[in-house]
């Protein structure tokens, strides 16, 4: 059973950050995304959508949700480190539904709550995720501290901060109070789905590396791609840092 | 490495099974393309998938937006190039009320519109009054030239559907927002001038039907203006 019939190449516009791997996430770190423009002071884009509806919109939840997660290539690659040595169907559904269950309960009750944390800040901190996990990849927790730290855990605890990133971008959204629950809800099953679709493109391009000869000969190759996305964290957490002190 | 066994080459998917899913996902990734990215996007609906979902009408709110940013920008430049602020649009001195007797399906029989929207203050007397109607989709800026302090008051009221605004000023290179709302039926207060400039009062109509809204302003302002 492979159940990975959705995914691949779920395009969005240039505007949109759009990869899963990391070689490309370090290309769009370099062209960065385009800011509001003031239009009588009101935004454009998905946020400035938002911003004129009001009321239960499901699916237009649904479509932001799996969108944000679909483009937004941070989570993407903590996916890809928390699955890079998962071969079971069964133990990808436990770590993805851990991250899942992590994510969406800090989203609800950060946007619920109105805990707004610094964006910068949390960002920074989800892109410590991704070191964290190539890191734990590369076994180097065991080589330095001689313990392996429980993944599951990990891949729990680090959900949490990822769903704070989720809601600190969904207060800057300015969602209408009427209908907020529900619109809430929909995000979330918007993205997981987004969630799935990003997986299944994963699941099929690892596919196909794993088949190669070198893949499960020697660790050399995923050495290297963990190498490569343990860059991509550390760029992102430089480049949400620079972030945090010049805005 | 740490988290499972290495698998034996035969436990992954086989060659035939990737290409397989890759062909489904691509065909997936089409589909999910036509009926839900490029409606939501750009407001482009081949099948009418997007319309039934509701996400056509998030692509035309999207692109609508985009375009008002593109002629406030353009104009925001050349008013920059001439030095001196001009409104671009065609000013419309508002005392002559545009009674619109369109679509008077509701009690109101064309004449004394005036009187039944009547705030319940009768020794107020408002030195403006406007009345509009908005299509679905439509926006209109009215603004009032101000001095720094100048306090004017007013109250709006929608009919027929509550409506979207945005109550903002601008001018010598400020802007301000001091109050947006949505699906708001009507609201009245003061509108103190946080800067010499226009201030004023974006309304938006994001119902399926027309809505009429009456504009009453009194104060210290010069004149009012139609900027939109």
């Amino acid at each position: 059973m492979f159940p990975s019939p959705m995914g691949g190449v779920f395009d969005v516009p240039d505007k949109a950050r759009r990869c899963h791997l990391p070689l490309i996430a370090l290309l769009v770190l370099l062209l960065g995304a385009s800011g509001d423009a003031l239009a009588h002071a009101v935004a454009e884009g998905d946020k400035g959508y938002i911003q004129e509806i009001y009321g239960i919109n499901l699916i237009s939840f649904i479509y932001l949700g799996a969108k944000h997660m679909v483009t937004g290539y941070d989570h993407i690659l903590f996916l890809l480190g928390v699955i890079f040595f998962l071969y079971r169907m069964q133990h990808i559904a436990i770590y993805v539904s851990l991250f899942a269950l992590g994510h969406s309960t800090t989203m609800l009750l950060g946007v619920y709550f109105d805990i707004g944390i610094n964006s910068y800040l949390i960002d920074a901190i989800i892109g410590l995720s991704v070191v964290y996990k190539a890191l734990d990849n590369l076994g180097a927790y065991q080589r330095w501290f001689g313990f392996q730290p429980d993944t599951k855990a990990a891949t729990l605890v680090f959900g949490f901060f990822h769903g704070f990133g989720l809601s600190t971008k969904i207060i800057e959204y300015e969602i209408s109070p009427d209908g907020l629950l529900p619109n809430l809800l929909a995000f979330n099953v918007g993205v997981e789905i987004g969630q799935l679709l990003a997986l299944g493109a994963i699941l099929i391009v690892m596919g196909f590396w794993r088949r190669t000869a070198g893949f499960l000969r020697h660790a050399y190759t995923a050495n290297v791609a963990n190498v490569a996305m343990m860059c991509a964290g550390f760029m992102l957490i430089g480049y949400q840092l620079t972030g945090l002190f010049t805005a | 490495m740490y988290n499972t066994d290495m698998p034996s080459r035969a436990e992954l998917p086989s060659s035939r099974k990737l290409i397989r899913s890759t062909l489904l996902a691509a065909v997936a990734a089409t589909a999910l393309m036509v009926t839900v990215v490029l409606p939501a996007e750009y407001a482009i609906d081949p099948t009418g998938a997007g319309r039934l979902l509701g996400l056509t009408e998030m692509g035309e709110i999207k692109e609508q937006l985009a375009e008002e940013a593109a002629l406030d920008r353009a104009n925001a430049e050349s008013e920059s190039m001439q030095g001196a602020s001009v409104a671009v649009t065609p000013e419309v001195e508002v005392n002559e009320v545009t009674a619109e007797t369109t679509a008077n399906q509701t009690a109101t029989t064309a004449a004394p519109v005036q009187e039944e929207t009547e705030v319940p203050q009768p020794d107020a007397t408002w030195r403006d009054e406007v009345q509009f109607t908005l299509s679905p989709g439509e926006g209109v800026e009215y603004k009032l030239t101000m001095t720094e302090g100048d306090v004017a008051s007013f109250a709006w009221k929608s009919e027929r559907g509550a409506i979207n605004f945005d109550t903002h000023g601008d001018g010598g290179g400020n802007a301000i927002s001091y109050e947006k709302g949505r699906g708001v039926p009507e609201d009245e207060g003061d509108l103190e001038a946080a800067f010499t400039g226009n201030h004023g009062w974006f309304f938006r109509n994001r119902n399926d039907s027309d809505v009429t809204v009456v504009l009453r302003i009194d104060g210290d302002y010069e004149n009012l203006k139609r900027m939109l």
